[in-house]
């Protein structure tokens, strides 16, 4: 195309392989102006020709045309031709550089210039400009899994956001810029990793994985001269691979089970402490209750016998005959009584057996300490006592029944 | 007469540019170029820009001269104690000396890539038979490369024309059967470690739970003894009380305290006393007259 571009013998081509993209004003002015022009000259010519009686013919196609007689035709016509086509073309150089673009400039494939962002002119078809995004973000993310220092797997995402810094290098020196990024961070980051232990990139490390793999990146970028520059790298996450991420998550597991048994353990001792103090003080408390009642109850009872002994000492034969028969009137009026006349020698006599079983021993068991009993008093008195006290006792309906009246 | 002298014109320019575009040429600023006449190379290293050259007899066989990405097809090697690793790795080059380059690939890339690879994978191999994984993996990377990248890069100098810039691994892996060995211990390790955690918690849960119990044990065993020693103290002094009480006359004091034994016994209902009635209690039963004591 470009070598067609003077010649006169295809009056479309610089039209339409004119320039580059860029410029459709002056391209859609240039195909639709010169056709109308021709269109009108023809007519023109050719009501001449009618005029002046000529051979009216009308002939298709483009190209140079015989001019009906008329040099000035012949001459203007080309003439006008080329001069259209040059003012496309230089119009067609015009283009706009945004404010987030730079443009690489080759002049006949040489590195011209860097433009900046505004109205620019090169002349096209001599120059070729290449534009570049200098000032978007982009970002490349990868999730790997690989080997730790200490021959354990993981698995880490990384992600990196990156600028054009440098468009000529970006333009011209590396084939893929993009291609040697995503090798490059890949080979920094397993070399990392490949440096550290797999606790220390699941756990703490993960700043200075990323600030050593941003490093390191930046170096390897810098000598292939792709013109990036790194903006931020994060790793987003660090992972133990899928097969032993159940193991992984049950030591978490057991650490929160390690707390809760000792938890419950101290609750428990929170528990047991204060209720067994509680206890203790109990105790104490019956201890003292108990030795306190005893005091109480002794010197009552003392109080009570050195009031007695005082009128005793007094009249002695009359206080314990009183007592004696107050005491003995109060145990025979609550018992039942069978009088016996042994003296007499009566021949037959039947007791109330009935009567005698069926009752339960009324003695309550507290005897008083060493006590003698009077002989009068006869041994079923005796019986029911040492019935209270021995627990080898036969009777073990008498024991029930007690317990169930008491 | 006319249109023959204006297909003349159209004709001359034709000429024209047909002559222009086969006798100029543009080197682009990623490209290297070598100049040919019947396929010998007579101007080497051709730097950018618009050129000259003669038509026909004359071509232009230009090389694309940017860093150029070579990402090799992951293979198998043996380390230095055998073990096998997948190592995926890429190299970095350039065609740096355009007339070496097309002598010897004919600048077909497909065909230089096709030389360097196994000279690469070559080299990596007899690289990671030197060292054991330990090393590979960690802190000997980067020694890995430089010195494979540099023998490399002098090689393919003399013989492609090419500049090996940098060779670089990207995985290194271990192969599928050796990864789940990998896995079992790495599930094994954590497996030891919640048992130790649990276990741990066990522990101490065992001693707190003791030590509470200890500290029951005692404070109940001190309470008690704290009880007993009171009441010892209170039958103490009961007995102390009564001693000095009773002692004044000890008759009396059995005398009353029988009695009292007796209303005791007799409480309640079911006692059946046998009498005779000739006790003294029964004297003034049979005859009001006064005895004699």
């Amino acid at each position: 195309m470009a070598w067609n571009e003077p010649g006169g013998g295809n009056q479309h081509d610089p039209w339409s392989g004119g320039g580059r993209g860029g410029n459709d004003g002056g391209k859609g002015g240039g195909n639709q102006g010169p056709p109308d022009l021709d269109e009108a000259l023809k007519k023109f010519q050719d009501k001449l020709n009618n005029m002046l009686g000529g051979r009216g013919g009308k002939r298709g196609g483009t190209g140079g045309k015989g001019g009906g007689g008329k040099p000035r035709n012949a001459f203007t016509l080309p003439g006008l031709l080329i001069v259209v086509a040059l003012a496309i073309w230089a119009a067609s150089g015009f283009y706009l550089v945004d404010q987030s673009e730079r443009g690489v400039v080759l002049r006949f494939g040489k590195f011209q210039e860097v433009v900046t962002p505004g109205l620019q002119w090169n002349p096209p078809l001599i120059d070729d400009v290449r534009m570049v995004n200098v000032t978007r973000v982009r970002s490349l993310t990868q999730t790997q899994s690989m080997l730790t220092q200490d021959e354990n797997i993981v698995s880490v995402e990384i992600s990196a956001q990156y600028q054009v810094a440098d468009p000529r290098s970006y333009v011209l020196n590396v084939r893929n810029p993009e291609l040697s990024l995503e090798n490059a961070l890949d080979s920094a980051l397993r070399h990392v990793v490949g440096g550290t232990d797999m606790i220390d990139i699941l756990t703490s490390g993960r700043e200075i994985l990323g600030s050593s793999v941003n490093s390191r990146l930046q170096s390897y970028l810098d000598s292939y001269g792709t013109g990036i520059l790194l903006q931020t790298l994060n790793v987003e996450s660090t992972a133990p691979p899928d097969p032993v991420q159940d193991a992984f998550d049950d030591v978490i597991r057991a650490r929160e089970d390690r707390q809760r048994t000792i938890n419950q353990a101290l609750a428990y001792a929170n528990a047991v402490i204060p209720a067994a103090q509680g206890q203790a003080q109990r105790l104490v408390e019956q201890g003292q209750g108990y030795r306190e009642s005893v005091v109480a109850e002794a010197e009552g009872q003392a109080s009570r016998f050195n009031a007695l002994l005082t009128q005793y000492q007094d009249a002695p034969a009359i206080m314990r005959e009183r007592l004696y028969l107050d005491t003995m009137s109060e145990v025979y009026g609550e018992t039942a009584k069978v009088m016996v006349d042994v003296s007499e020698n009566s021949p037959l006599m039947v007791l109330p057996l009935d009567r005698l079983g069926s009752g339960t021993s009324g003695a309550s068991g507290q005897a008083g300490d060493d006590e003698s009993l009077d002989p009068r008093v006869l041994e079923r008195l005796g019986a029911s006592q040492s019935s209270s006290r021995n627990s080898s006792n036969s009777n073990s309906s008498n024991g029930i029944r007690r317990e169930g009246r008491q | 007469m006319i249109n023959n002298r204006s297909l003349l014109v159209v004709g001359g320019l034709a000429a024209i540019a047909w002559l222009a575009s086969n006798s100029l040429y543009v080197v682009d600023e990623t490209q290297r170029a070598v100049k040919l006449r019947f396929g010998e190379v007579i101007e080497e290293d051709i730097q950018p820009g618009l050129h000259v050259k003669v038509p026909i007899t004359q071509t232009i066989r230009t090389f694309d001269t940017r860093v150029l990405t070579l990402d090799t097809d992951p293979s198998r090697y043996l380390t230095l104690e055998q073990k096998a690793v997948i190592v995926d790795s890429y190299v970095q080059w350039q065609v740096i000396n355009p007339t070496r380059y097309y002598e010897a690939t004919s600048g077909d890339e497909l065909q230089a890539v096709r030389l360097i690879q196994p000279r690469v994978d070559e080299s990596l191999r007899n690289e990671f038979g030197r060292l054991n994984l330990q090393q590979i993996i960690s802190e000997k990377r980067d020694d890995l490369m430089s010195g494979p990248t540099n023998d490399l890069n002098a090689l393919m100098r003399d013989e492609l024309g090419v500049a090996i810039l940098d060779i670089r691994v990207k995985r290194i892996d271990l192969p599928q059967d050796v990864s789940s060995a990998v896995y079992d211990r790495m599930r094994s390790e954590r497996e030891r470690q919640a048992r130790e955690w649990r276990a741990q918690g066990q522990e101490e849960s065992e001693r707190i739970r003791a030590n509470a119990d200890r500290r029951r044990s005692v404070l109940l065993a001190q309470a008690r003894a704290r009880s007993e020693t009171l009441r010892g103290e209170g039958d103490a002094e009961a007995a102390a009380i009564f001693s000095e009480a009773y002692g004044k006359d000890e008759e009396f004091f059995s005398f009353w305290r029988s009695l009292d034994a007796y209303r005791q016994s007799f409480q309640g209902d079911g006692n059946m006393l046998v009498l005779d009635p000739s006790s003294d209690f029964f004297q003034y039963l049979k005859s009001p007259t006064q005895v004699d004591d």
